[in-house]
């Protein structure tokens, strides 16, 4: 891990009963860096994104988020790590349902001590730099796709993050709208600094990004 | 706990909310309805009782006249000693006492069933002084009658006549209606205790059949501690004999044979039945619910909730269902309580216990008190079930809570 590096994982290996997934990975990502982890589908790259986030632990090896040795924290230490440090972009947005928009963005601040006033304030700035402003008392089943999306990263914002991880995050988008998402998250790196890790099977989207990662078969091929 | 974020969950999964509700709501409602019943069972037990101020009454029946002439005891109340009524007064737990002297009396013309009281004591037969419908109650030491209100207008017996029982005149000073009190103790004629003694001490035929003394009785009313009542009864028994008549709340209340009434046990497995369903219901309806979300709490986590947020987020939203169902379940019983109270509950006077000779016509059938039943919900009940209702949805709550926090956000958010 060098001195910027804002995550670094070493020898990484993660076994569902014999079958191997992620196979001696060794990664580091440096802070305000965009990297993108390609490969087909089931080749172990969601896996090693679960991995270095904290939502799953490794079988071998060692994870080092923002300095902090992730090995053998307790679940919820890593819950609380992931809430001061990490933002997350899923595939199909995860909104919670019953919530509106400015409500699912909030989400991560629920468990803090804060005024509901402080909370909606802070959200609804997110919401109207991800131009959602007129959208923040809708549910999610009133939002289209591209404005789901843009609540979740409004989510993955709202904690200021280190570090980002979208697992797929036009993946259930048209491509008109997936150039728009990946603009957002380009103007994001960019201008706030967030690091990213993007993971995708689309070398299309890859090009914006510092860096390429390919995975085969569980191990990183370049 | 967010109560932003609960209360939307309950609005929100609306028909989820009223599900678990409702199958909770009737699980209490039966826990409350079936005690209720049961308590207004008992409480219609103690009526009878009630009604003449006393918690037991005790006789003792002996040898049936041998001829029906003058002043004769019925052969279900024969002497009760001045000693043995001084030890059952003795007993612990024993409050207060009223004595009674039940005769009937076969004069040429007519049968009387006379019934001679203590004036002043508020335990026992007294009690009427509130049933005169016209003219006044007996004073002391004056040899004096009150006439039951029927009988007179049968016999066209009026206010200020002299009537003659076992040769004895009598002015008569006011009617009572005995219909208004308990279809115990009552009689034809009620007269001061000491001219039922007299008529008692020098009837031979009464004598030959169960030799009395003045200061004797043949029927008593006791006030007792309401914890002591069974115990006491057994006592009297022993100082009384095996043929000793002594009834208490729980005697009337085995006569009703209401399955509510039979036993303390049985509303205490229905109650712990109903409350098992309760749990099942809640439970299994909030596992559904829980399952449900299971994705919705791995985003949780994965946003930074910790198990215990996650714990304390599922229990609020639990307890509140729960206690909302502990409301409505409360509300359907009191409803169903005050249905329940218009119903009528005929509680049997035991043979032994009415006054009437039974030989005569109409004297053997069965006399019943007839009364609403007194169904109500006691506060304490309706605090305990919604106290129940929380504690459910705790439980209920923070098992399934720490059941689904265990989940790993990784594999619910993978499979997209």
């Amino acid at each position: 891990m060098t001195k910027s590096s804002i995550l670094s994982g070493r020898d990484l290996s993660k076994k569902y009963g014999d079958l191997e997934v992620v196979k001696n990975v060794s990664l580091a990502i440096d802070a305000g860096e965009f990297v993108c982890l390609v490969g087909k589908s089931g080749c172990g790259k969601t896996t090693l994104l679960s991995l270095l986030s904290g939502l799953e632990k490794p079988t071998k090896g060692r994870v080092i988020l923002n300095g902090k040795e992730m090995n053998g924290a307790s679940e919820d230490a890593l819950a609380l790590f992931r809430r001061e440090n990490v933002g997350f972009i899923f595939q199909s947005f995860n909104l919670i349902p019953t919530l509106s928009a400015w409500e699912n963005v909030a989400l991560p601040l629920f468990p803090l001590k804060m005024t509901s006033e402080e909370r909606r304030k802070r959200a609804t700035e997110l919401l109207g730099k991800m131009e959602l402003g007129h959208r923040t008392e809708h549910l999610p089943s009133a939002l289209s796709g591209g404005e789901k999306q843009r609540v979740a990263i409004a989510r993955a914002l709202v904690n200021n993050p280190k570090i980002i991880f979208a697992d797929e995050p036009t993946g259930n988008l048209d491509s008109s709208t997936g150039e728009a998402i990946m603009g957002i998250l380009n103007k994001l790196h960019k201008e706030e600094g967030v690091a990213i890790l993007m993971v995708t099977h689309e070398d299309e989207l890859s090009k914006t990004a510092n860096r390429l990662i390919r995975m085969k078969d569980g191990e990183i091929m370049s | 706990m967010n109560l932003h974020y609960m209360m939307k969950e309950l609005y929100y999964q609306r028909r989820r909310t009223l599900m678990s509700i409702l199958g909770l709501s009737i699980g209490i409602a039966l826990l409350i309805i079936l005690n209720s019943l049961s308590a207004a069972y008992r409480q219609a037990a103690h009526v009878p009782l009630k009604e003449i101020g006393a918690d037991i009454t005790v006789q003792r029946s002996g040898d049936v006249p041998k001829d029906l002439v003058g002043a004769v005891f019925p052969c279900s109340a024969v002497t009760i000693h001045k000693e043995e009524v001084e030890k059952v007064q003795k007993l612990p737990g024993v409050r207060g006492i009223g004595t009674g002297l039940l005769l009937w009396v076969f004069d040429p013309n007519r049968a009387w069933i006379v019934l001679g009281i203590e004036k002043e004591n508020s335990i026992g037969p007294s009690l009427l002084r509130s049933s005169v419908t016209e003219g006044r109650f007996l004073e002391d030491g004056k040899p004096e009658a009150l006439v039951e209100q029927a009988y007179a207008r049968q016999f066209g017996i009026r206010l200020n006549d002299t009537i003659s029982v076992a040769e004895k005149k009598f002015p008569v000073v006011g009617f009572v209606d005995a219909s208004r009190a308990a279809k115990i103790a009552v009689a034809n004629v009620y007269l001061p205790l000491k001219d039922a003694e007299d008529m008692a001490t020098s009837s031979k035929g009464l004598q030959s059949v169960s030799p009395y003394s003045p200061g004797d009785v043949n029927l008593l009313f006791i006030k007792a501690d309401q914890e002591k009542i069974t115990a006491l009864a057994s006592e009297m028994k022993g100082i009384l004999g095996n043929k000793a008549t002594v009834a208490t709340p729980d005697s009337f209340l085995k006569l009703l044979g209401s399955l509510f009434a039979l036993s303390d046990k049985f509303t205490l497995a229905a109650s712990l039945i109903a409350i098992i369903v309760a749990v099942l219901i809640a439970f299994k309806t909030m596992a559904g619910n829980i399952a449900e979300r299971a994705r919705e709490i791995g985003v949780l986590k994965a946003v930074g909730w910790t198990n215990r947020n996650v714990v304390s987020q599922l229990m609020s939203e639990s307890v509140i269902q729960c206690f909302l169902a502990g409301i409505l379940g409360l509300l359907i019983a009191l409803v169903a309580s005050f249905s329940l109270s218009f119903m009528k509950v005929n509680i049997p006077i035991p043979w032994e216990m009415s006054p009437n000779p039974h030989f005569l016509p109409g004297g053997g059938d069965q006399i019943f008190k007839t009364l609403r039943l007194p169904v109500h919900v006691p506060w304490n009940l309706a605090f305990f079930a919604i106290l129940l209702s929380i504690v459910i949805g705790g439980m209920t709550g923070g098992l399934l809570g720490r059941h689904i926090s265990k989940i790993k956000p990784s594999e619910v958010l993978r499979h997209d």
